[in-house]
């Protein structure tokens, strides 16, 4: 095979891989965000696709809807977690790799409003951003971004997640939380020990 | 797990490693802070236009060490400057010689303390030769790269962490284009000896003529335009040589001279000083001249 379909091949798996693991977290307010299954039927998400929504409802890859409750969330991450009844066994696979700077990147998720798209770039930066409580850690991308890419995966060239898309500044830099954030907010947030990262809403 | 998607992955990532220590932060204006890229251990070549102040100029380099520099050449016309560093730390990149259309390519910064930042794309296109604002550059890349705030005087690099050219987005209305490498190097090289770009002076007026095919018979290759003198300076190195109102110029040391870009490209570089062979139509038959380039004052 030439490297062209190689690379096809790849980016089928690569698909074939994530496609499972991607929600779509509507918030009862017009737009939806993206989210991404973690297990044990939970589901992460931004915190600000679900900071002002009133009832949530998950829908996943095979078009089934779940009503969802928040279980925890964090505005100063912008992360948040999810409890849906169905799907306890599927999760994303988180990367335990350093991500560098020049590695190959996909964003998952559903920019305007459209399903599934998945956009590529590279990471652009390892770095931190302000927040009215310190600093946090960000990884910055030049993938294309959308509103409704928000809660949905930024993956390595493997198919594993290396972080949450957040946001877009300036029209060109999407921001992710990194994958090290995640798993401690998972952490917490799965022990239901109301911790400093998560202050209020923690049910 | 391994597929060519990994593998491209980790070479891009190591190529952004590999310019990266040789891609450096500049501390020389008062917005956020711009790159540069190490040209010898101790020569920092960035762009000019971020090159804001003379005095109080550091340079951070990959380690994180910051190491005083000065200003040792400028040239408006590349928008290229070269900043000498106090202590010789830096480690020099390693050049790629051409770009192709359509390669992948990283555009490298280093703006802040966090670390080398970069943004991927391709070559979209090579041209030139173009007029700036205060001259004129021979070629210039265009990429579809992203120009990130802190990116201007950083490197493009290809897959194999190769220096292709200098990011720049001092030629106004915006938009970044990259210097290519073997010009900017040339640039890098004059600034380093003379301070300066040396540019050659003929002593001429010229203006854009089309040669007729006869002549272009005589001349014994297609080119559809020259330049035709309608004037000579006293005591020019035009003058010297012999060059009269109406010889058409078609060509320097070789090159072909289609227009007045083409012939200010020719006049920069080695050529000042040198006895070099232009070429003109003079009653439509060719001739080649040896003329003594002066530099421009």
């Amino acid at each position: 095979m030439n490297f062209s379909s190689l690379l096809n091949t790849a980016l089928d798996d690569l698909l074939a891989q994530v496609r499972p693991v991607l929600a779509i977290v509507h918030n009862g307010r017009r737009g939806a965000g993206a989210g991404v299954l973690v297990g044990d039927g939970l589901v992460l998400t931004s915190n600000h696709v679900v900071a002002r929504g009133r009832s949530f409802k998950v829908t996943l890859n095979d078009d089934a809807s779940y009503e969802a409750r928040v279980l925890s969330h964090d505005p100063e991450t912008d992360l948040a977690l999810l409890s849906i009844p169905a799907n306890g066994g599927t999760s994303a696979v988180f990367s335990e790799r350093d991500p560098r700077p020049g590695e190959l990147v996909f964003a998952f998720g559903h920019p305007w409003g459209e399903r599934a798209v998945l956009t590529g770039g590279v990471l652009s930066a390892v770095t931190t951003a302000r927040t009215p409580r310190g600093e946090i850690p960000i990884l910055r991308t030049d993938a294309r971004l959308a509103p409704g890419n928000s809660g949905g995966p930024l993956l390595n060239a493997a198919g594993e997640v290396i972080g949450l898309n957040a946001m877009i500044f300036g029209g060109d830099q999407g921001i992710a939380i990194p994958a090290s954030v995640i798993r401690k907010f998972l952490g917490m947030a799965r022990s239901r020990v109301p911790a400093n990262a998560v202050p209020e809403g923690v049910i | 797990m391994s597929n060519v998607l990994v593998e491209l992955s980790n070479a891009m990532a190591a190529a952004a490693e590999k310019v990266g220590t040789s891609t450096v932060m500049v501390n020389a204006r008062r917005r956020i802070p711009a790159t540069g890229i190490a040209y010898g251990a101790d020569l920092i070549l960035t762009a000019n236009h971020v090159v804001e102040r003379e005095e109080g100029i550091t340079v951070t380099l990959s380690d994180g060490s910051e190491v005083p520099a000065t200003v040792a050449g400028r040239d408006h016309g590349t928008d290229l400057a070269l900043l000498r560093l106090e202590r010789p730390l830096a480690k020099p990149a390693e050049t790629a010689q051409d770009a192709k259309v359509g390669q992948l390519v990283l555009a490298l910064g280093r703006p802040s303390e966090a670390g080398i930042e970069a943004s991927l794309g391709v070559v979209s296109a090579v041209g030139g030769p173009v007029h700036t604002r205060h001259g004129a550059i021979d070629k210039y890349i265009r990429t579809d790269t992203t120009p990130f705030p802190g990116f201007s005087g950083g490197p493009l690099a290809d897959a194999d962490g190769r220096v292709v050219g200098l990011n720049t987005s001092g030629f106004g209305h915006g938009a970044a284009i990259t210097i290519p490498a073997d010009l900017a190097w040339k640039v890098a090289e004059q600034l380093a000896k003379h301070g300066s770009v040396r540019r050659g002076y003929l002593g001429v007026r010229s203006q854009g003529v089309e040669i007729s095919a006869a002549a272009q018979k005589a001349l014994k290759r297609e080119q559809a335009t020259g330049l035709i003198l309608i004037g000579v300076e006293s005591d020019s190195p035009a003058e010297a040589a012999g060059l009269m109102v109406g010889d058409i110029i078609v060509a320097i040391d070789g090159q072909p001279v289609h227009s007045h870009d083409e012939l200010f490209a020719r006049l920069s570089g080695d050529v000042i000083d040198k006895s070099t062979p232009v070429e003109v139509l003079r009653g439509g038959q060719p001739q080649s001249i040896n003329v003594k380039i002066g530099a421009r004052k």
